[in-house]
């Protein structure tokens, strides 16, 4: 009987010293349940999963970005304490994080295009040109939005300040490569027309605008948002549209407040679905009309100019409007008839402007909308009026892409982040201080002012931006076909 | 089969057993301490036998013995006595007073427990006679105000909310204050923050601390960081609560039933508006029933307790459940080896209002003006329906967290000689927490934030979250004494292994009436985890040196698996001296020792550490679904050189006892300094890179420790015990590695920061600044003060009158920090309060711009409890002893501005995160508890 014990107790600790038990009674190993590089770099169909990854990255950077351009131009006032609190006045702290946010957006972009051109799709065995010329326009994308919204940036971690101009021209390079490499997308020609028409490049931009047109008369491309995909990955970053929030989402709180003459086209996110946030309709045909239309002004041919707004007219009748239940937000702003929320309100003279969103649903562009008319076309100038008709148009179309802020000629700044932990850039650098352009920050606090007597309905902006824009046409930050 | 059950009837056996002694003569005496005064609830045993009684309140028993049998007298601070049984049938005693044995023995550190004279550090201890007479059901609430040196802020009223609890100064800034919490030697999990992928209500957040089993506690350590903590490694450098439980005492069996039954009302003195009650508070019951038996023989002991509570809570829609259960035995198996066993459960059941940072809560709407609504100036038509409508809400609102814990401990001692002692723990903890938020259509009606009518936009939210420990820990005790130097010398290793792993799942889109998660039209999950092993060897020498002063040296050998992986195991010294002046003889036997009885001078030095969060060192990437389709990037960038940070503290302190120690006075300097600190601080933003974590930070807290014990009356009939604390505490961040400041709570224009030079999470933004002229200049990045109040303290107070009324009240104050005041501040955005700004600023310029007219002193002084108790002795018959308790919880509060500088809870969101505290909004102070209590003991 011993001997059975004994036996038996020996096979027993035998078997526990073994690999196999050593599992049991080891307290030591843990498995972090995320991806590694080996999962990502060298694996079959990894250049489509990079490329959704950048894609995602793009709601990122439109997040960031149309926050803070919406604000600092006399589109939107925030009325709360969500979202950035220093824009409106056109406050540029190198401390604030929202400009952090909004440049590190713009460079996980440009790293997350690198890394897909270097390693993702040379590693990938299904690697296709189109994916190589999606890599490429999305590098240019990153160095256009580090020339739109910023006068000088890094294009490397660490980097020097690239100036504006510089970066503009790299994205012009990567865009003619995504070009060469998958011919016909109207995304990369129009990205290549805005390039060229904030550089001032006239005959560039024509001929890319009119090329995009040329393969769609009514192309739209977009970013889109997942309203349900899980926040803060990577961190600090949400997929669903934050703009959609702060227009429509968060209710009550009546964060973002447009400018009483844009008051028919907000919101222009409102809710899509459970599972997917309204798009960005970030490089759509209007835009190129507009380059179009713009060159033709500054060239004096009033007629050209006005059969490129006429098919602007055209070409936005036929984008979607949403009929939208807003009654819960009604331009509160926490006091009550605060700010205009009836038809019968007059907005500089200007009536039909804003709605009344307690009698039942509005009707809201949900791409673009105007309030150009056929007579306004008809009546069109190439003199300042004209332009300032022009500005007004533009101000519409693309209200809440962010192009509102580029077109007054404002830019961000570097912030101290980087200035502190970057050798290659001090406080006093390009990009690292602010340039407005005197013309706007003479009125910096006045950009969204308003006054408005609730008992008349009667409405004024206390200033007019489109004609302060145009009466400096000269100058080299803003306008720049003049 | 039927042999399996056979052990079921071991405890059984050995109750009746104890019961059920044959007793040939009855032997009667009375038992007193060396002034003749009568000792109540000394043991009396009959040795070898588990036949035993106590004493009643005027010291006298009665126990049936057999002649020749040995009754053995003990109490504790006196030296045991035993006295042979003769003819007589009187035996009375006088028991003498033990020195040594009135020294308390601390638990702390790993190995055999070490008498406090011996230590060089400091332990805030509370009795089970302390806890026992508390109200409160959950540990931060029991060490609010009894523990001395700890600063603890309840951050909401809201049930089983999470808490600031820190002692010698926030020491990190990548993890939250809170202690390592052991039961019985082993980790218990102690998250007082929201869980990653926990239930945000907006604020205030559940916390494990909640469900802690609080059950048949016989003390409770409060180890404070530094030295005292070298020896446990890995997070302890915030310091350690150690519990241990009741494993019952040899003697006479005890059964005991009690209940509470209570009011909680809200604590209404903040709020800005009487109508925000009004809509909200509806005064609630508390009730608990408490059943606990203990007893056993010389071999064997054991101790149950069992309780159920239930109160509904101050706030309409508040109600909170607790069952528990625990038991406890003490087993000496052999003459050389004794085993120990504990095992809790408890399960905690509450549900939450919104509050705080979301549109839905009521109480922050009402508090903040939301809407631009003034509650006073409204009319009462106007009022009516807007408090129906809160009401509404508060039928709707649907938050629930449901938590169930197992906690088990096993304890073996081996004695191999009398100086040669063995010790291992191995234990576990397991608790699960599922939460639930059902957003229903109706209730998004009710808020306004979807149209009347909607009747598909209902969503459901559960949070699951498991976090399982094990703690293994093995060590070898050796002493050794020559004539005039005694060695304690202490060998052994230690682990513990966490896994937390938490699963959200989430239906939106959906009809009411129904939480079944794939109801829901549109579903998405998402997991989290985090698994980490923590493992050491340890060494401790403690040399006696004429058994006065004591030579302390050691340390811990420290490996994580939440270190890179070119990193080493860290090295952690610990030395210490205490000297005990007053033990000398000649020092004794002097009449100056009757006016200054104790001199005890302490030094020491000890590193202690704190990890960073599991997997951070790792180089990992997303994989994130974006519109149903895999997506890539980039996540953590990795650092292989990630290793824990590590505190160094310096203490030095001196006791002193007068009057035979009457009045103890205690003060202690400390100076802490986190080296290696980790920080995240944000990464250039040319990387494009998350923030990664780094050891390359450095913080420093100093300062004083004082408390006053005083025993103000001391005779037969009236005893009155007076202790005040009183700390400071001067946190500085030293360096921030080059980084720039980060915000780590509150706003762009208004947040706590951590920045080089200033203290952890001090409030910055823009003040405005008069000027000579009587203009006012705007200062954006001002200092506007630190949110960790720097001066802290608490009193208590004791009389109990001929041993059968007591009276105890006790309270906690702070003062010298700073905190914004965010209800007042949105008051004012609103439009509704422009109280604290100054007239001539008002409607210049945007609010943001004077942000310091928002800020206050956190000062305040709170009783937290007065209670009363009436001890009935074995006037009521059956029972052999009845006890009637009243008390009332959080009864008087002094604060320096308007609001409540404790109701914080927005700031606790992260989890195991750095929490401030400097905004105090939009949540609930803790209620008012008017409790009953009586108690019956067999």
């Amino acid at each position: 009987m011993k001997k059975i014990v004994s036996t038996i107790c020996m096979v027993l600790l035998l078997i526990s010293c073994t690999d196999n038990f050593s599992s049991v009674v080891d307290f030591t190993k843990v498995e972090n349940p995320t991806l590694s590089e080996a999962s990502v770099v060298g694996q079959p169909n990894s250049s489509v999963i990079w490329l959704d990854g950048i894609k995602q990255n793009m709601a990122f950077v439109y997040n960031e970005l149309l926050v803070l351009a919406e604000l600092g131009s006399d589109n939107y006032v925030n009325t709360q304490t969500f979202y950035n609190q220093f824009l409106d006045n056109l406050t540029l702290l190198s401390a604030d994080p929202d400009l952090r946010d909004a440049t590190r957006e713009v460079a996980r972009l440009r790293e997350m295009a690198k890394f897909g051109l270097e390693f993702v799709g040379p590693g990938d065995s299904e690697y296709s040109s189109e994916q190589e010329a999606d890599f490429n326009f999305y590098l240019g994308l990153s160095y256009m939005y580090a020339g739109m919204y910023f006068p000088a940036l890094p294009q490397e971690p660490g980097g020097a300040a690239i100036s504006a101009s510089q970066n503009y021209q790299d994205a012009l390079v990567a865009f003619d490569k995504a070009i060469a490499l998958n011919p016909g997308q109207t995304r990369y020609l129009l990205a290549k027309a805005r390039v060229n028409y904030y550089l001032g490049d006239k005959t560039a931009a024509v001929a890319a605008a009119t090329a995009a047109l040329a393969i769609d008369d009514s192309f739209d491309n977009i970013v889109r948002f997942d309203a349900d995909a899980p926040t803060g990955t990577p961190d600090g970053t949400n997929p669903a549209n934050v703009m959609e929030s702060a227009l429509y989402q968060r209710a009550t709180f009546d964060d973002l407040q447009p400018l009483p003459t844009l008051d028919f086209l907000d919101p222009k996110y409102s809710f899509l679905s459970d599972g997917e946030d309204a798009p960005v309709h970030y490089l759509k045909a209007e835009e190129a009309l507009l380059i179009l239309a713009e060159a033709n002004l500054s060239d004096g041919n009033v007629a050209a100019a006005q059969d490129n707004l006429t098919d602007l007219l055209e070409l936005i009748a036929t984008r979607e409007v949403r009929s939208i239940d807003d009654s819960i937000e009604g331009r509160t702003e926490g006091m009550p008839r605060s700010r205009p929320d009836s038809t019968i309100v007059v907005v500089n003279g200007r009536e039909g402007l804003v709605l009344n969103r307690h009698s039942g649903d509005v009707e809201i562009p949900s791409v673009s909308g105007t309030s150009l008319t056929a007579e306004d076309i008809e009546s069109l100038t190439a003199d300042d009026d004209g332009l300032e008709l022009l500005y007004r148009t533009r101000q519409e179309v693309f209200i809440a892409e962010g192009l509102r802020f580029v077109d007054m000629g404002l830019k961000l700044i570097i912030d101290e982040n980087e200035t502190l932990q970057n050798e290659n850039i001090s406080e006093t650098d390009l990009g690292a201080v602010p340039l407005i352009p005197s013309f706007i920050s003479a009125v910096a606090s006045d950009l969204d002012a308003i006054t408005y007597d609730a008992a008349t309905g009667v409405a004024t902006t206390v200033v007019d931006v489109n004609k302060i824009l145009v009466a400096n046409k000269t100058s080299p930050e803003v306008l720049p076909f003049h | 089969m039927k042999n399996k059950k056979l052990w079921l009837w071991g405890p059984l056996l050995v109750l009746f057993m104890s019961f059920s002694y044959a007793q040939e003569k009855t032997i009667s005496g009375n038992v007193t301490d060396q002034d003749g005064v009568p000792l109540p609830g000394v043991s009396v045993l009959v040795v070898d036998t588990t036949n035993g009684t106590q004493t009643d309140f005027d010291g006298n028993y009665t126990i049936g013995v057999n002649e020749g049998q040995v009754l053995r007298f003990s109490y504790i601070g006196q030296k045991t006595t035993e006295r042979t049984v003769g003819n007589e049938s009187t035996i009375n005693v006088q028991l003498e007073e033990d020195a040594q044995a009135l020294e308390e023995v601390i638990v702390t550190g790993q190995g055999s427990g070490i008498q406090r004279r011996k230590l060089s550090t400091t332990v805030d201890v509370l009795t089970e006679e302390k806890i026992d007479r508390l109200p409160a059901n959950q540990i931060d609430q029991m060490l609010q105000a009894t523990a001395p040196s700890a600063q603890i802020r309840l951050s909401s009223g809201q049930p089983g909310t999470a808490s600031i609890i820190r002692t010698r100064g926030a020491i990190s800034a990548a993890s939250s204050s809170t202690p390592v919490i052991i039961v019985d030697g082993i980790r218990v999990d102690n998250l007082n923050s929201n869980a990653r992928l926990g239930i945000a209500t907006g604020g205030a957040n559940v916390s494990a601390l909640a469900d802690i089993p609080v059950e048949s506690i016989e003390r409770i350590e409060y180890i404070k960081g530094g030295a005292a903590t070298t020896l446990y490694g890995a997070d302890a450098a915030n310091g350690i609560i150690q519990i241990i439980t009741k494993k019952g005492k040899a003697g006479k069996g005890t059964v005991f039933f009690e209940s509470k039954l209570g009011v909680i009302k809200a604590t209404d003195d903040y709020l800005k508006y009487k109508r925000t009650g009004e809509a909200i508070f509806q005064p609630g019951i508390s009730q608990e029933y408490r059943v606990g038996l203990s007893g056993g023989s010389e071999k064997f002991t054991y101790n149950f307790g069992g309780s159920l509570y239930k109160d509904d809570g101050f706030n309409d829609l508040n109600e909170q459940v607790r069952r528990t259960f625990t038991f406890g035995y003490s087993a000496q198996v052999t003459d050389k080896f004794k085993y120990q066993g504990s095992f809790s459960y408890v399960s905690f059941d509450s549900n939450l209002d919104y509050n705080a940072n979301t549109s839905f809560s009521r109480f922050s709407a009402f508090e903040g003006a939301a809407g631009g609504v003034n509650l006073d100036e409204l009319t009462e038509e106007e009022w009516i329906p807007l408090r129906d409508n809160a009401r509404e809400i508060g039928e709707l609102v649907d938050i629930t967290s449901r938590t169930s814990r197992f906690t088990g401990s096993n304890k073996f001692v081996y004695d191999f000689t009398d100086n040669f002692q063995a010790n291992a723990v191995v234990g576990i903890d397991y608790r699960t927490t599922v939460q639930e938020e059902l957003q229903s259509n109706a209730l998004l009606v009710a808020l306004g934030s979807r149209p009347q009518g909607t009747t598909d936009k209902a969503s459901l939210t559960r949070a699951l979250r498991a976090n399982f420990i094990v703690t293994g820990d093995l060590n070898f005790t050796h002493k050794a004494n020559t004539e005039n130097f005694g060695f304690t010398t202490i060998l052994g290793g230690q682990f513990f292994r966490t896994a937390d792993r938490q699963n959200q799942l989430s239906g939106s889109g959906g009809v009411d009436g129904t939480r079944k998660i794939d109801f829901f039209p549109t579903q998405s999950a998402a997991d989290f985890v985090l698994e980490n092993a923590n493992y050491g060897l340890y060494f401790l020498e403690n040399i006696g040196i004429y058994n006065v002063a004591f030579l302390e040296f050691g340390g811990r050998l420290d490996k994580s698996t939440v270190s890179g992986e070119g990193t080493s195991p860290l090295l952690l010294p610990k030395v210490g001296i205490t000297y005990n002046v007053s033990d000398h003889d000649f020092y004794q036997n002097s009449n100056f020792s009757n006016f200054l009885s104790t001199i005890r001078l302490r030094a020491n030095y000890g590193e202690a550490t704190n990890f960073a969060e599991p997997f951070e060192q790792d180089k990992t990437f997303e994989l994130a679904s974006f519109l149903d389709r895999p997506a890539f990037s980039f996540a953590n960038p990795g650092n292989p050189l990630l290793v824990s940070e590590t505190v160094k503290t310096t203490e030095y302190g001196l006791e002193l006892g007068f009057f035979r120690n009457r009045l103890n006075l205690s003060g202690t300097r400390y100076k802490g300094n986190t080296v290696d600190a980790l920080f995240t601080p944000v990464a250039k933003p040319s990387e494009g890179a998350q923030n990664q974590i780094q050891n390359i930070g450095e913080v420093q807290n100093e300062g004083w420790e004082f408390e006053m014990r005083a025993a103000v009356l001391q005779s037969e009939k009236h005893q009155m015990n007076l202790n005040v604390s009183y700390n400071t505490n001067e946190n500085l961040v030293v360096s921030t590695g080059g980084g720039a400041p980060f915000v780590v709570g509150g706003f762009n224009v208004l947040g706590s920061v951590v920045a080089e030079g200033q203290s952890l999470g001090y409030l910055r933004g823009t003040a405005a600044v008069l000027q000579d002229d009587g203009s006012y200049e705007f200062v954006t990045n001002s200092f506007l003060g630190d949110t960790f109040a720097p001066n802290f303290g608490s009193v208590s107070l004791d009389y109990s009158w001929n041993n059968k009324i007591s009276i105890f009240v006790t309270g906690d104050y702070q003062f010298g920090g700073k905190i914004t005041d965010l209800s007042l501040l949105l008051r004012h955005l609103r439009g509704v309060d422009d109280s604290t700004v100054p007239e001539e600023l008002l409607g210049t310029t945007s609010p943001f711009n004077y942000t310091n007219f928002f800020v206050f002193d956190n000062d305040y002084f709170k009783i937290r409890n007065i209670g009363l108790s009436y001890d009935f002795g074995d006037a009521l018959k059956p029972f052999s002893n009845v006890k009637l308790g009243l008390s009332v919880t959080n009864p008087f509060n002094f604060t320096a501005g308007n609001f409540d500088p404790e109701a914080t809870g927005s700031g606790i969101a992260a989890q195991g995160g750095f929490a401030s505290g400097g905004f105090a909004y939009g949540t609930e102070s803790s209620p008012r508890i008017y409790m009953s209590s009586l108690k019956f003991q067999f």
